[in-house]
C-alpha cells in the first residue's frame, strides 16, 4: 500500500509483526504446552514451555468424561447456521440502510445501538421467557435465533459502512451499461463487499461458537449442549480448574475458528476496487 | 411473489415519479424486514421491559408484586458513592481498552495489508484471542499474572530482572492496568479484521497518484488511507466502546472486582445488584442511567467524527 | 424494469430468510414433552467436577435408575462458576431442575424468595437424625429447611513434612490441634530467606475470615429484636489481626498469596516457598494428584482459639418449589445420601460427610490415611454462624467487607478503620 519501503523499513515491519504475533499468539502456545502436561507439571514454581513428560491423557480424559465430540458437532451446526443467516439477513438490510435514507432506517440503526448498550444481564430473563413461550427453549433453533439477533448490530453497522464505501457511480455506470439491478448487485456490489461479508460471517460464527450463557440456560438436554458449556464443566470451585483436560478441550475448540478464518482470510483482500474505479 | 412484483408495474403506468418512490420504499422495507423482525421480537420487548423496571421496585422472588416507584431509584442512585466510583473505573477501562485496541489494531491491520511473507499465517495467528473459548482465556491470563509461577514474572526472572516481578492482579496500582491489557488482547482481533477489511476499500490509484506527487508515507496515510476508512473506523470504535463498557466477564474471573474495589466495573456492579442481591429495579435504573450517559458521550464523539469527515 | 427486479430481489431475500428461519425451527423440533403417563422424570443438576466425584455421582444415578424404573433421574452437570446465574434465570423463567446442588450460604436468598421447597416434612426422621442439628441449621431459613447439607468443608492446615522435621516441629495428633499462638510461633520458625511459614490464600477474604472468626466467638452479625446489625469488637478483630501480624509484623506469611485462591498456592508450596497452607480439607486431593515425587505432606488439625469452632458452609441438595414431583425427589435424596453413598460422594470430593455413620464408614474405608482422620475429627467443630442467616449478607460482603478486608490485609488501612468500614457497610445494607 505504501509502495516499496526501504530495506530497514521492511525489517522494522517484520519486527513489529513478530511483536504483535507473540502478544496475540503466545497464550495459544501456552495452551498447547499445557494440554500435553501431566498434573504434576502444572504446578511447577518455574514452569517450562516444553513438557518434560508429555502425555495425551488430558485429551483422553476430556473426551471420555464429557461428550466433547457431540458438543463440537452441536456447536458447529449452531455456529454455521448463525453465520449464514446473519449474512443473509444483514446484507439486504445494510444495503438499504446505506443507499436510502429513511426514517425507519435511522430508527432501526439507533435501536440496534441502544440494544447493545443496555446491560445485557437485565435482558436475559425476558428473552428466556419469550423463547419459552414460542417453544424454542431447549432447541438449537432458539440458540440460532438469539445468536443472529446478537450478531445483527455488528453486521448492520459494519456492512452498511462497507456499502457506503462503494462509490455510487460504480453502480450507476453498470446500470447505464444495461445491467439490471440484480446484475449490478451481483457483479459489482457483492464482490466489493466480500471483505465486509467475510468479517461479518466470521464475527457471527465465532461469537456463536464461543457463546456460553444462553447455551447454558436455554438448553437443558445434555445431548444438545454446546462446546463452551461442556468445557466449563472442567472448572471447579473458586476458579480452580482441571487445567489439563480443560486445556486439551479448549485447544480443540480453538481450531475450528482458526481453520474457518484461514479459509476465509484470502477473501479479506480480494475485493479490490482497483480495476473498477477507472474513469 | 409474482403479485408483489407485478403490481408496481401497473402503478408505474399511473404516474411514474410518485409510483417509483413508493415502490422504492416498499423495496427498502422488504430489504429491512428480515433483520428488523427478529430484532423487534427479541429485543424490543426485553428492552422496553428492562427500561420500565428501572422505575419500579422489582425484586427477585416467586410471585413478587412490582409497584411503580417513579424516580425513587434515581434519587437513591445519585447518592450511591460506590456506584459512581465504579462508573469512573468503568470509563477509564472502556476508554483505555478502546483507544489501545484501536491504535494497536490499526497498526496490525496496516502490516497485514502489506505484501509480507507468511502473511496468511500471521493473519490466522492474529485472531487467536478471538477464537479461544472465553472460559479458558481468564484462566490462562491468571497463569500469566500468577505471582509465584506466572509467565510474566518467570520471564522477568529468566532475563535477570527480578526487580520487576510484581503481584500483578493483587497490587492496588497494577490491577487495573493488568486487566486493561487483557481486555485489549481479547478485543484486538475483531477490530483488526474489521480495519483490514476496511483497508481493502481504499482505491490503490489514489495511493499511486499521491506517491507520484511525492507525498511521504505519513502524508499518504493521513490524507488518503485514513479518510477512506473513516466510516469503518467510526463504526468499529463506537461498537468497541460500547462492548468494552458492557463487558465484565473477563475481569470478574481475574479479580472479581478487587483488590479493594479497584477493578469493580459498573456493569459488574449492576450484575451483582441484579443476580446476586435480586434488586432488579435498582439494577435496571443503573442500566438506564448508564445508557443515557454513554449515548451522550457517543453522540459527542460521532458528531465530531462526522463533522471531520465532511 | 430495473425497479421491479430490485423489488423482486428484495422480496425473495425476505421470503428466503423467513423460510430458512422457519426451517431451522422445524428441524430441531423438540420442545417440551410433559408426559402424564409413564415413569416420573426428575432432573438432577449436579456440581460435581473432580474426576472421582463425577464418577461417583454418575454411578449412583445409574444404579438408582436401574433399581427404580418408575422414577428416572436425568443427570445434568452444572459448574460452580455459572450455577448462580443459571439458577436465577431458570427460577425466574420457571424452568428449574427438580433437584439442585449448591451450598448453604448461597441458597438462603433463593429460599427466602420462595423458590426452594421445605424438605423437613418430606424426609424421614431416621434420615434427619444422621445429621447434626447445628448443620441442619445452616440450611434452615425462616423456619424452613430448604436444603439437605451433605458435604462439609473444614479449614485445616496442610504442611510440608520435611520442612516441619527440619525445624524440629512435631506433627500434632488428629484430636490435638495447635492454638493460634502455637501456629504463629511455628510459622515463625519455618520462616527464613526465600521461605515463608505460611501462605494465606485470601482472594475471597470475607467468607474465610468470618468462618475462622468463630474461633474467638467473633459473630459479626448480631440480632437485636428482629433487627440485625454488624458489630466489630475484640472478638471479631482477633483473627484478622493475627493474620495481619503474620503478614507485616512477624513476616511469617507471604503477602503475595493474598490475591490467590486455595489452589493457586500450590506451586509455591510444592516448590518449598511456603511451609504451611491453612486451607480447605479438599486441598488434599491436589496433594495426592499433583505433589512432586518424594514430596511429603501432612494434614494438621484446625487451629484453635477459644475453641476450634468454624462456620460450616456445607454443600447442599435442594428440591425446587416448582418441581412437580417433590415426593419422588425426596425419595431419591434419601437414597442418594444414605451413609454408604454419602461416604462415596465425600471421598470423591475429599470433603467431610455430614452424616455421622457416613463419616465413620469413610474413616474405616480409608484407614484414616491421607488426612481422613483429621477431616473426620474436624466435623464436630463445624456449626452455623450468624452471618449465614443474615439478610443482605451477600451485598454486605461484596460491597463493603471484601474491599475493606483487602485494604486491611494490603496494609492500607488500620484495624480500627476496618472495623468502622464493616460496621458502616452493615448500616447501609441492613436497613
Amino acid at each position: 500500500m505504501f509502495g516499496k519501503p526501504s530495506r530497514t523499513g521492511r525489517t522494522l515491519q517484520y519486527v513489529a509483526l513478530t511483536g504483535y504475533l507473540i502478544f496475540l499468539g503466545f497464550p495459544l502456545v501456552w495452551l498447547l504446552s499445557t494440554a500435553f502436561k501431566p498434573p504434576r507439571e502444572l504446578v511447577k514454581l518455574h514452569p517450562t514451555l516444553i513438557p518434560s513428560n508429555p502425555t495425551v491423557q488430558n485429551f483422553v480424559q476430556a473426551f471420555t468424561e464429557q461428550q466433547l465430540g457431540r458438543a463440537a458437532l452441536n456447536s458447529l451446526q449452531v455456529s454455521l447456521a448463525s453465520a449464514v443467516l446473519t449474512v443473509l439477513v444483514a446484507l439486504p438490510a445494510s444495503y438499504a440502510l446505506a443507499r436510502f435514507r429513511t426514517k425507519l432506517g435511522t430508527v432501526a440503526l439507533g435501536w440496534v445501538l441502544l440494544s447493545q448498550l443496555f446491560p445485557f444481564v437485565l435482558l436475559i430473563i425476558p428473552i428466556f421467557l419469550i423463547l419459552r413461550q414460542v417453544g424454542l427453549a431447549n432447541t438449537h433453533a432458539g440458540l440460532v435465533l438469539i445468536y443472529v439477533v446478537w450478531a445483527l448490530p455488528f453486521a448492520l453497522w459494519m456492512l452498511q459502512g462497507f456499502v457506503r464505501n462503494i462509490p455510487r457511480e460504480l453502480e450507476e455506470a453498470a446500470s447505464v451499461d444495461g445491467a439490471s439491478r440484480l446484475q449490478v448487485l451481483r457483479r459489482v456490489v457483492f464482490p466489493l463487499l466480500a471483505p465486509g461479508i467475510v468479517a461479518t460471517a466470521l464475527f457471527s460464527f465465532i461469537s456463536a461458537w464461543n457463546e456460553f450463557f444462553f447455551a447454558l440456560v436455554l438448553v437443558k438436554t445434555p445431548e444438545l449442549a454446546t462446546l463452551p458449556v461442556a468445557l466449563a464443566r472442567f472448572v471447579g470451585i473458586e476458579g480452580t480448574a482441571r487445567l489439563g483436560p480443560l486445556a486439551a478441550g479448549s485447544l480443540l475448540a480453538t481450531l475450528p475458528s482458526l481453520i474457518f478464518f484461514a479459509v476465509m482470510q484470502r477473501r479479506l483482500s480480494s475485493g479490490s476496487l482497483a480495476g473498477a474505479v477507472k474513469g | 411473489m409474482t403479485t408483489v412484483a407485478d403490481r408496481p408495474d401497473v402503478a408505474r403506468a399511473d404516474g411514474p415519479r410518485r409510483a417509483r418512490s413508493r415502490s422504492d420504499r416498499l423495496g427498502i422495507y422488504l430489504l429491512l424486514l428480515p433483520s428488523l423482525l427478529p430484532i423487534v421480537v427479541l429485543s424490543v420487548f426485553p428492552l422496553v421491559r428492562g427500561i420500565y423496571l428501572g422505575f419500579t421496585d422489582a425484586r427477585a422472588g416467586r410471585n413478587v408484586e412490582i409497584s411503580f416507584t417513579g424516580l425513587a431509584n434515581y434519587r437513591e442512585l445519585l447518592g450511591d458513592e460506590l456506584f459512581w466510583n465504579s462508573f469512573k473505573i468503568g470509563l477509564l477501562w472502556a476508554v483505555g481498552v478502546t483507544v489501545l485496541q484501536f491504535v494497536l489494531a490499526l497498526g496490525l491491520a496496516l502490516l497485514l495489508n502489506q505484501q509480507l511473507r507468511f502473511r496468511g499465517l500471521a493473519r490466522v495467528l492474529a485472531v487467536v484471542p478471538w477464537a479461544m473459548p472465553p472460559v479458558v482465556v481468564g484462566i490462562l491470563w491468571k497463569l500469566v499474572y500468577h505471582p509465584d509461577a506466572g509467565l510474566l514474572n518467570e520471564f522477568f526472572h529468566r532475563v535477570g530482572a527480578d526487580g520487576l516481578r510484581t503481584n500483578w492482579l493483587g497490587d492496588f496500582s497494577t490491577a487495573l492496568p493488568a486487566v486493561i491489557l487483557v481486555g485489549v488482547w481479547a478485543g484486538m482481533p475483531q477490530t483488526t479484521v474489521v480495519l483490514l477489511a476496511g483497508l481493502q476499500g481504499v482505491p490503490r490509484e489514489l495511493h499511486e497518484a499521491a506517491a507520484v506527487d511525492g507525498a511521504s508515507t505519513w502524508h499518504r496515510f493521513r490524507n488518503v488511507t485514513l479518510p477512506a476508512i473513516a466510516p469503518v473506523v467510526v463504526a468499529i470504535t463506537s461498537l468497541d466502546f460500547i462492548w468494552n463498557f458492557n463487558s465484565f466477564g473477563l475481569v470478574y474471573v481475574l479479580t472479581a472486582g478487587g483488590p479493594g474495589g479497584k477493578t469493580m466495573l459498573p456493569m459488574l456492579f449492576a450484575y451483582e445488584e441484579a443476580f446476586r442481591y435480586g434488586n432488579y429495579g435498582y439494577a435496571a435504573a443503573l442500566g438506564n442511567v448508564m445508557v443515557v450517559i454513554i449515548v451522550a458521550l457517543l453522540a459527542v464523539y460521532l458528531r465530531r467524527r462526522l463533522r471531520e469527515a465532511n | 424494469m430495473l425497479r421491479s427486479r430490485f423489488r423482486r430481489l428484495a422480496a425473495a431475500a425476505a421470503v428466503a430468510v423467513v423460510g430458512l428461519g422457519a426451517l431451522t425451527a422445524c428441524g430441531d423440533g423438540g420442545g417440551e414433552d410433559e408426559n402424564s403417563s409413564g415413569p416420573v422424570k426428575l432432573r438432577f443438576l449436579s456440581l460435581a467436577w473432580q474426576k472421582e466425584s463425577l464418577q461417583a455421582n454418575k454411578d449412583l444415578v445409574a444404579k438408582w435408575n436401574a433399581e427404580h424404573p418408575d422414577i428416572q433421574v436425568e443427570y445434568v452437570q452444572g459448574d460452580w462458576n455459572s450455577i448462580h446465574d443459571q439458577l436465577v434465570t431458570s427460577f425466574e423463567g420457571g424452568d428449574v431442575a427438580d433437584v439442585v446442588h449448591y451450598e448453604a450460604s448461597a441458597i438462603g436468598e433463593f429460599s427466602k424468595q420462595g423458590y426452594l421447597a421445605d424438605v423437613s416434612k418430606l424426609l424421614s426422621d431416621d434420615f434427619k437424625g444422621q445429621i447434626d442439628p447445628g448443620v441442619w441449621d445452616t440450611a434452615t431459613f425462616d423456619g424452613k429447611v430448604t436444603g439437605v447439607p451433605f458435604l462439609l468443608e473444614s479449614q485445616v492446615v496442610i504442611a510440608n513434612k520435611k520442612l516441619l522435621d527440619a525445624a524440629g516441629i512435631a506433627v500434632p495428633p488428629a484430636d490435638g490441634g495447635w492454638t493460634w499462638d502455637e501456629f504463629q510461633a511455628n510459622a515463625q520458625k519455618l520462616t527464613k530467606p526465600g521461605q515463608y511459614g505460611a501462605a494465606w490464600a485470601l482472594k475471597s477474604p470475607t467468607n474465610r475470615v468470618l468462618n475462622l472468626a468463630l474461633n474467638y466467638d467473633g459473630k459479626f452479625f448480631y440480632g437485636d429484636g428482629g433487627k440485625t446489625e454488624v458489630k466489630v469488637g475484640d472478638a471479631e478483630k482477633e483473627v484478622p489481626k493475627r493474620i495481619h501480624d503474620m503478614l507485616y509484623t512477624s513476616r511469617s506469611a507471604s503477602p503475595e498469596a493474598l490475591g490467590m485462591s486455595g489452589a493457586d498456592t500450590l506451586p509455591g508450596f510444592f516448590g518449598g516457598k511456603y511451609a504451611m497452607l491453612p486451607g480447605s480439607v479438599s486441598l488434599r486431593q491436589q496433594m495426592v494428584e499433583q505433589a512432586p515425587a518424594g514430596f511429603e505432606w501432612v494434614t494438621l488439625p484446625p487451629i484453635k482459639g477459644l475453641s476450634a469452632k468454624q462456620a460450616a458452609n456445607p454443600q447442599t441438595l435442594s428440591i425446587a418449589e416448582d418441581s412437580k414431583h417433590k415426593k419422588q425427589a425426596a425419595q431419591f435424596l434419601e437414597w442418594f445420601l444414605n451413609p454408604t453413598n454419602m461416604a462415596a460422594l465425600a471421598k470423591g470430593d475429599w470433603l467431610v460427610p455430614t452424616g455421622k455413620q457416613a463419616n465413620q464408614e469413610l474413616v474405616k474405608l480409608t484407614n484414616g490415611k491421607q488426612g481422613w482422620d483429621v477431616a473426620a475429627d474436624s466435623a464436630a467443630d463445624l456449626t452455623v454462624a450468624p452471618f449465614q442467616k443474615a439478610d443482605g449478607y451477600p451485598e454486605w460482603k461484596t460491597k463493603y467487607a471484601t474491599p475493606a478486608l483487602q485494604q486491611y490485609f494490603a496494609n492500607k488501612i488500620t484495624l480500627d478503620q476496618l472495623g468502622t468500614q464493616l460496621v458502616d457497610g452493615g448500616k447501609q445494607v441492613l436497613r
